[in-house]
Parts: C-alpha cells; sequence; structure tokens
C-alpha cells in the first residue's frame, strides 16, 4: 500500500509538472475509491484530488473541465463540507491526464459530459473530503496524545474540546500526510451540510467578467507563432495542389503546411497567417461528400422508414395490437444537422520538441488527447503534458479534437510553439454535426378509443456508431435512440426499432445528444395521440403516467406552477396557448410549460416554466442557470438552427447564416427544483429536450399546423394564424 | 505605416498594416487577451470595446480608424478588474457560464451606461445584442439593471454630500 501510494505520488507530480514549479507540497491526501468495480475483492485505484498547504490552503484537482457548468464550484462545494474548511480556502486546478483521475464507470473512464460530473463523482468526492479530514483527525490525535474520538473540527481546524486546544489543517499537513488514508470514513450527516444543496456563489465569475480567465486561445508562449487552416470545403477531401509561392511574400508568413485534408499558414500573427491562407491558391480533390445534398439525404432516409431495422427495444405484441386496431395514426418527423457553434472556436496551441510535447487542447477527455499525441509525435506519455483551461463552450463538441492534433503535427514541423485557431467559417463547416434523422412514428387506437400499439422506426446512426463504437450494445446505437426508448407511458404494445443510415458527413455529441430530437418527435406524437384519443395533452400524459408517480408529480408541478391552460387564450387581443411537454434524460425528469403566441408568422415564446426532478442537488443556483442554459439552446434548435449541404459543401458559414438563439428571442424561465431522494440526475442537458415539444404543442393549439420538421424557421405560419 | 493609439491609458505606436483589425492587434500584439475572437464578421459581439467611449466591433474594426484614438477593453474597465458597478452585479448575480462572451457582453453594457445611465428593458435590448451560447441573457439584462440602480444610488449619495 505505501509503496503504490508512493508511485502514485511521484507519479502525479510528474505529471502535474508541480514538482520542477518549486511548490511545496506538504502532502496529498489520496483517496481509496470503493466504487464497486465488479466483484472484485480488491477493490479500487488511489487517486490524489488533494492537497493541503502549510498555511491550510486547500487545491483541488478536478477531473471535469469547467465550460461554464459550473462544476468548478460543485466539487469543491462537497469537498469543503466534507473535509470541514471554508468554500473559499480551496482553489481548484485541472487534473493531469492519468489513470488516477478516471473515476467514472468502477475507476475505468474519466470525461466530462453526458451531464455526468457531479453525480457521477458525488460519493467519490465526499469520500475524498472526509478521508482527508480524518487523517487530519488523526494526527491531531496522535500529536496531542488524546484519542480520535474527543476530537472534532471547525472550518479549517481540529478541535479538542475537553483541553480547549485547537490547531490549524496547515499546521498538520505534513504528519496527515504520512498516515494510511482510511479506507472507509465516516460521512457527514446530510442534516449538517454548509455547503451542498446550497446556492454557493461561483468561484470563476470574477476572472470572467474582468478578461483575465484564461482560455486555451488566450495561451501566449515565448517564440509562439500562429496557424489558421483550410480544410476541404466539399467535405473529406485531400489537398491536392497548392501554390505557396503566390504568398510566400506576404508579411509575417513563416511556412505552408499540409495537413490531413487541410493546408495552413503559419506566421507571426493571427491575422498574417488568416489573411495569407485566404490568398492561398489551393485545389482539393477526392471529397468523400462530393455532390451530396441534405435534402436528398433526408429523402432517402425517408424512404426507409418502413424498413424492418432492428428492434432495440419490444414490449407486449405491436403487430398485434396494429392488426386489430380500428385506427392507426402515423407521422414522419425530419430533424436537420445542426452545428454546436461553441463561441471559443476550435483552436489548440502546441510546444513540442523533441523530447516532450506540452500543449493546450480544449477537450472533454483528457487521456484520448494524450494518446494521439503520443501517436503523432512518437513520444511516450510521460513526456506529454495536456493542459485544458477554461473552455469557452463545449456541448459535446469537444469530444473530438482534430484541431488538437492538427497544432501538434503544426508544432512539430514548424520547430516551435504554434497556436491554431480555426475561423468561425472551419468551425462552422467542419463540425462533427448533430446527425440528421428522420422518425416515423406510429399509433394503434381499439375500438374503446385507447391506445393500444405504438411503434417507432428511427432512421440515420448516432455518435456512439461513428465515434466510439465500444458504446455499442448488440449492435444497436443507444445514442441515436436514447429518449424515444425506455417511456414512462403506460402502453402495452410498443416497439422500437433502428435503421442504420450512413453518410459521408461528421456526426457528434450534441447537447443532450439522441434526446435532442427524440425528445421532441416521442412528445410531440404524445400529442397526436392524445388528439387522436381526443384528450387534452395534459389530461392524457395524465392518464398514462399511472405507473410512473415521479413523472405524473413533475408534470402536474409545472403544470400548475404555469397556470397552464388547455384552450387558446386571448389577452388584450394576443392570442397565446400553453404547450407542455415532459421528458428524462441523463437521470432527471424534466417538465416543461411554453406560453407562446404567433408574431409576424413565427412563434413567439414569452415564457417557459420548468420543474425539474433531478433526485437531490448541490447547487440550486447553478441548477437554475443551466436550465436557462439548457432551455436557450433547446429554443435555439426549435426556432432557428439548420445546417444544409449543397453539393458536399456547407452553406452555412459564419453566425450570419448558422443563426442560433440572440437576446431578443430569450424567453423568462422559471425553474422548480424537486428533490425527490431519487438517485441524483444530470442538470447540463436536461432543459433542452422538452423545449421544442412544448413550444410546437402550442403552435398546433394556435394555428392548427403540426410541426414535424425542423427549425421552425423553415415554416410560414402566417396563414395559420 | 506606423499607427499611435492609445490602449487602456497607454500610448502605443505600432509598424503594422493599416488594415490589421483592432482585434488581432490586441490579441496578439498587445497580449491583451481579454477581448475575444468569435465570429470576425461583426456577428456576436465578443470582440466588443470602446473607441471614444463607444462600443465597437474591434473585428471590423480596421487599426486605421482608431489612430489617435483612445480605446478600451475590458482589462482597462476598471483600475482593479472588480469594481464597475457591472462587475460588480455579474459577480453578485452570477451572469457567467463559460464566460467567452462576456467581455464582450460588458463592454456593450459599459458604453450603454455611460451614455444611458437608466436604460429600460427595451434600451437593453436595443443596443446590447451580443450572443451568449450559452444562453445567459436574462442574467445579463438582470445584471445590468442592477448594475444602473446601484450606480444611480452611488450618485446619488455623492451628490448629496455635495450639497
Ligand atoms: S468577433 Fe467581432 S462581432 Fe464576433
Ligand atoms: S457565457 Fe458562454 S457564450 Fe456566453
Amino acid at each position: 500500500m505505501i509503496t503504490s501510494l508512493e508511485m502514485s505520488r511521484r507519479g502525479f507530480l510528474k505529471a502535474s509538472g508541480l514538482a520542477a514549479g518549486g511548490l511545496v507540497l506538504a502532502f496529498q491526501l489520496p483517496l481509496i475509491v470503493r466504487q464497486a468495480r465488479g466483484a472484485s475483492p480488491s477493490g479500487g485505484t488511489l487517486n490524489a484530488f488533494l492537497t493541503l498547504d502549510p498555511e491550510g490552503r486547500v487545491t483541488f484537482f478536478s477531473p471535469f473541465i469547467e465550460g461554464g457548468q459550473g462544476v468548478y464550484t460543485a466539487l469543491p462545494q462537497i469537498i469543503a463540507d466534507e473535509l470541514d474548511v471554508a468554500f473559499e480556502t480551496i482553489s481548484v486546478e485541472q487534473a493531469p491526464a492519468g489513470e488516477a483521475y478516471k473515476i467514472m464507470f468502477g475507476g475505468t473512464q474519466r470525461f466530462t459530459g453526458g451531464s455526468m460530473s457531479v453525480r457521477s463523482s458525488y460519493t467519490a468526492m465526499r469520500q475524498a473530503g472526509a478521508a482527508a479530514r480524518q487523517m487530519l483527525l488523526q494526527a491531531a490525535a496522535d500529536r496531542w496524545e488524546v484519542p480520535i474520538g474527543e476530537l472534532d473540527t471547525q472550518p479549517g481546524r481540529v478541535v479538542h474540546a475537553a483541553s480547549e486546544r485547537s490547531i490549524g489543517y496547515g499546521e498538520l499537513a505534513e504528519a496527515a500526510g504520512a498516515l494510511e488514508p482510511p479506507t472507509d470514513p465516516p460521512l457527514k450527516d446530510p442534516s449538517r451540510f454548509r455547503y451542498i444543496g446550497k446556492p454557493i456563489q461561483r468561484n470563476d465569475s470574477t476572472a470572467k467578467a474582468n478578461g483575465s480567465a484564461q482560455f486555451a486561445i488566450d495561451v501566449r508562449l515565448p517564440n509562439m507563432a500562429y496557424a489558421a487552416v483550410k480544410q476541404s470545403p466539399v467535405l473529406g477531401g485531400d489537398v491536392a495542389s497548392m501554390d505557396e509561392a503566390a504568398i510566400a511574400d506576404r508579411p509575417g508568413v513563416i511556412s505552408v503546411e499540409r495537413l490531413p485534408g487541410a493546408v495552413a499558414v503559419i506566421a507571426d500573427t493571427y491575422w498574417h497567417a488568416q489573411s495569407a491562407l485566404d490568398a492561398l491558391p489551393v485545389e482539393f480533390e477526392n471529397a468523400a461528400a462530393a455532390g451530396l445534398n441534405s435534402e436528398q439525404l433526408a429523402e432517402e432516409m425517408q424512404g426507409r422508414v418502413d424498413e424492418a431495422g432492428m428492434t432495440a427495444e419490444s414490449h407486449g405484441d405491436v403487430e398485434a395490437a396494429f392488426l386489430d386496431a380500428e385506427r392507426v395514426i402515423e407521422a414522419v418527423y425530419q430533424m436537420p444537422f445542426l452545428a454546436h457553434a461553441t463561441m471559443e472556436p476550435m483552436n489548440a496551441t502546441a510546444d513540442v520538441t523533441a523530447e516532450r510535447c506540452e500543449a493546450w487542447v480544449p477537450n472533454q477527455g483528457v487521456d484520448v488527447v494524450v494518446q494521439q499525441i503520443a501517436e503523432i509525435t512518437g513520444l511516450s506519455a510521460d513526456n506529454i503534458t495536456v493542459h485544458t483551461p477554461y473552455i469557452g463552450g463545449f456541448y459535446g463538441r469537444r469530444f473530438i479534437t482534430d484541431y488538437g492534433q492538427q497544432a501538434v503535427r503544426l508544432s512539430k514541423a514548424a520547430g516551435r510553439p504554434v497556436q491554431l485557431i480555426w475561423s468561425r467559417e472551419q468551425d462552422t463547416q467542419h463540425d462533427y454535426f448533430r446527425p440528421m434523422v428522420t422518425l416515423k412514428h406510429r399509433a394503434a387506437i381499439d375500438a374503446e378509443g385507447k391506445v393500444s400499439g405504438w411503434h417507432v422506426t428511427v432512421v440515420g446512426d448516432g455518435p456512439f456508431k461513428r465515434l466510439m463504437p465500444q458504446f455499442m450494445q448488440d449492435g444497436i446505437d443507444s445514442s441515436a435512440l436514447e429518449g424515444v426508448t425506455e417511456q414512462p407511458y403506460t402502453i402495452a404494445n410498443r416497439r422500437v426499432d433502428w435503421v442504420s443510415h450512413d453518410y459521408p458527413v461528421k456526426i457528434g455529441f450534441w447537447r443532450s445528444v439522441g434526446h435532442s430530437y427524440n425528445g421532441y418527435v416521442t412528445e410531440s406524437f404524445i400529442d397526436e395521440m392524445a388528439e387522436a384519443t381526443a384528450t387534452d395533452p395534459l389530461e392524457f400524459r395524465r392518464q398514462l403516467l399511472g405507473e410512473a408517480p415521479r413523472y405524473l408529480n413533475v408534470l402536474d408541478s409545472v403544470a400548475e406552477m404555469a397556470g397552464y391552460q388547455p384552450s387558446v387564450q386571448e389577452e388584450n387581443g394576443r392570442r397565446s396557448a400553453y404547450g407542455i411537454a415532459l421528458h428524462l434524460s441523463f437521470g432527471s425528469i424534466v417538465g416543461e410549460v411554453a406560453k407562446v403566441s404567433i408574431e409576424e408568422g413565427r412563434p413567439r415564446v414569452h415564457k417557459v416554466w420548468c420543474a425539474v426532478d433531478c433526485g437531490s442537488m448541490v447547487n440550486p443556483d447553478t441548477i437554475e442557470a443551466q436550465i436557462q442554459s439548457g432551455i436557450s439552446t433547446g429554443l435555439s434548435q426549435t426556432l432557428l438552427e439548420e445546417i444544409t449541404i449543397e453539393n458536399g459543401e456547407v452553406v452555412q458559414k459564419n453566425f450570419d447564416t448558422y443563426r442560433f438563439l440572440p437576446p431578443s428571442l430569450m424567453p423568462d424561465v422559471e425553474v422548480q427544483i424537486i428533490e425527490s431522494g431519487a438517485e441524483m440526475g444530470g442538470i447540463g442537458e436536461v432543459g433542452t429536450p422538452p423545449v421544442a415539444p412544448a413550444v410546437a404543442s402550442a403552435v398546433y393549439k394556435l394555428t392548427g399546423q403540426r410541426i414535424r420538421r425542423l427549425p421552425m424557421a423553415r415554416h410560414d405560419l402566417t396563414a395559420s394564424a | 505605416m506606423m499607427v499611435t493609439l492609445t490602449v487602456n491609458g497607454t500610448q502605443h505606436s505600432l509598424d503594422t498594416e493599416p488594415d490589421t483589425p483592432l482585434l488581432w492587434v490586441l490579441r496578439d500584439q498587445l497580449n491583451l487577451t481579454g477581448t475575444k475572437y468569435g465570429c470576425g464578421i461583426a456577428q456576436c459581439g465578443a470582440c466588443t470595446v470602446h473607441v471614444g467611449g463607444q462600443a465597437m466591433r474591434s473585428c471590423v474594426t480596421p487599426l486605421s480608424a482608431v489612430q489617435n484614438q483612445e480605446v478600451i477593453t475590458i482589462e482597462g474597465l476598471s483600475d482593479d478588474g472588480l469594481s464597475h458597478p457591472l462587475q460588480v452585479a455579474w459577480r453578485e448575480i452570477d451572469v457567467p457560464q463559460c464566460g467567452y462572451c462576456q467581455s464582450g457582453q460588458i463592454m456593450a453594457a459599459a458604453a450603454l451606461l455611460a451614455s444611458n445611465p437608466n436604460p429600460t428593458e427595451e434600451d437593453i435590448a436595443s443596443s446590447v445584442n451580443n450572443l451568449c451560447r450559452c444562453g445567459t441573457y436574462l442574467r445579463i439584462n438582470k445584471a445590468i439593471l442592477q448594475a444602473a440602480e446601484a450606480r444611480g444610488q452611488h450618485k446619488n449619495q455623492t451628490q448629496g454630500e455635495a450639497s
């Protein structure tokens, strides 16, 4: 045990680059993660999340990145409670790559995504704090030669009431660090939480309000050059030829480099690099997407909705339900490609030498980045350091770090540090898009007018199949189907089938992934079923939620909060309507009501009410912020967003044509958090899926138009309003 | 060509092509990285700075246009980076999420407050139209109103003392 602890400590110091920095680390508090790893009795992995210096300052090494979701605040809240220190004494650093920080899925994974950071590490963080506190208590007991049971802590101090002595944590740091970490430290009684569950203020607002917050794009190194890149406009092409001489004399140009599928110009400033690149004559060839049109692709996919496909989920006897049906309703929905449009464009900075590589790569999973750099450079992982500063938005895009690989290749070629920035045009065209998907829903209505069967066919691939095939289950891509499978509604006979459809356009994870379209389509079709049975959407859902009390509670809560009305309202000559939707994603059940009117042929969303049952929570203020954020994304895809492709080239290139929600369209938002005591759910993505169906439900009431293709900007609702 | 300008009170003479966007001069030559690149075509506002007290999108402002002008960036908004009423409100309300758009948001809001100390929600809507992909719009509005109110109170106090 001691040996492995020592090794882990040395490995950690080296990996984090602290040893050379002269910082005195009094000790590190290791943690034994007791998450079950199968049935293995030998248990867990040693981890190092916390350091304490002699002044009592705590540094927390976060395994998760901060990209706005508030994890750099939430995790220290948990630590502060269990370690018993003031929240303000904890500073946060991004943990380096390495096995020690793989704390998800039984110690096998580390990534930031799937709305998993807080819920996947909640117990581990509590244990980390509690183990450290226990070691400090033991160190004080040893020093004072009193039984540990007589000691208690106050924030940052161990106290011995009987002798009226107390001592700061910092003074105990070294002695505590020499102790064996406890395997089963006692956790605090939740009734005594000082930080968990409270609206603690973020620790990054000041830096983000005065320009000092550092993003990867802000890295400045001695002798650093800047690079701009151009990838094949027709997707998936190679460089055929270019005329480097044509730009050789332009100011600041250092070199022109070829990369896989791209050319890059390296110069003394980004502007010199980008403007020279814009002037570089370059031809591409062999484009995988040559001739591809997204409209045609949609038609192809629509042509496959009646294929048998692979069955992902089946209950009862769907065939029999449809044979016995009195009536059948069906609808085909079409969902577009979407871009992430993170405000900080893709960028990375790399400094590659013969011996080592240091890189700043915005990412959602640092270990993969290290591995890729090792492959490109031939360096061993020990000699590669990847930093992940604050990230200017990720939403799933930064799982794929193609830009990081490019920066490393460029630095290697140039023999100096290089910062690569994708222009917004590159960022938009060469995204890993939210997949285009076609869905067909059918419902069987029996002689009593009840829904007796429900059959769904999803045509289109999800990101697992393309990017992480290890997550395919029995040949099924759950990332394409999540949100239509596992429905709470009591419909005895139902089935979900999947028809894989490949196309030469890169796809990836987009905020709420499969839920981003399945939430919309499933809940809209529930409305279609309600209409077929002449029931109000709210009442129809209530009738089908008899076996799902948690869902019913969320639904009723949001309806009550919004003052939901089934019929169109008339106020001061303005017609408005309420639409409602309910959706489980990432472990949280979310109900939303949207109040909508039609202005100039477009839906105008005035307010969205949201009830979220996330089981339990760490920071209600962050939850409110994330729900507001998720709703803005959901409304954005409802109203505006769409990537189209013509002749293999992405049509939208910048924010003038790839429009996302501007402030003028942001509705008022009211959030109610329900702590049902169920297992903790996610927050970062869960506000997004119910927005579109809630808005569409209201639009249907107002216009009689059932919108089955997003965004709504495609539809003129004037005539029907 | 030499271009002379003042940034956050410091005068600089730069030998740079005059059509270079101010954004990249600030970021790459003066290492003032608080001003951000988002789109480069005046669509998002991440690059907003003040030129002669007016909010400008520096990505489409050529260096030649700021010859002999006073430029203020987010780094120069307050002496300590903390005390501008907008910075106070931003912190109290916890406006930022990823934070990338926020320098521009604050600079746009600061220009508004300088010319209109008591803006209505409509005034805010018409002059602070910067994009935020994290959707922090509701808190931005709230913070601008709070900052305006705090400033108003502060002014009343100082006036009260003077009289
Ligand atoms: S970067 Fe200037 S407006 Fe977007
Ligand atoms: S806070 Fe992330 S883009 Fe505005």
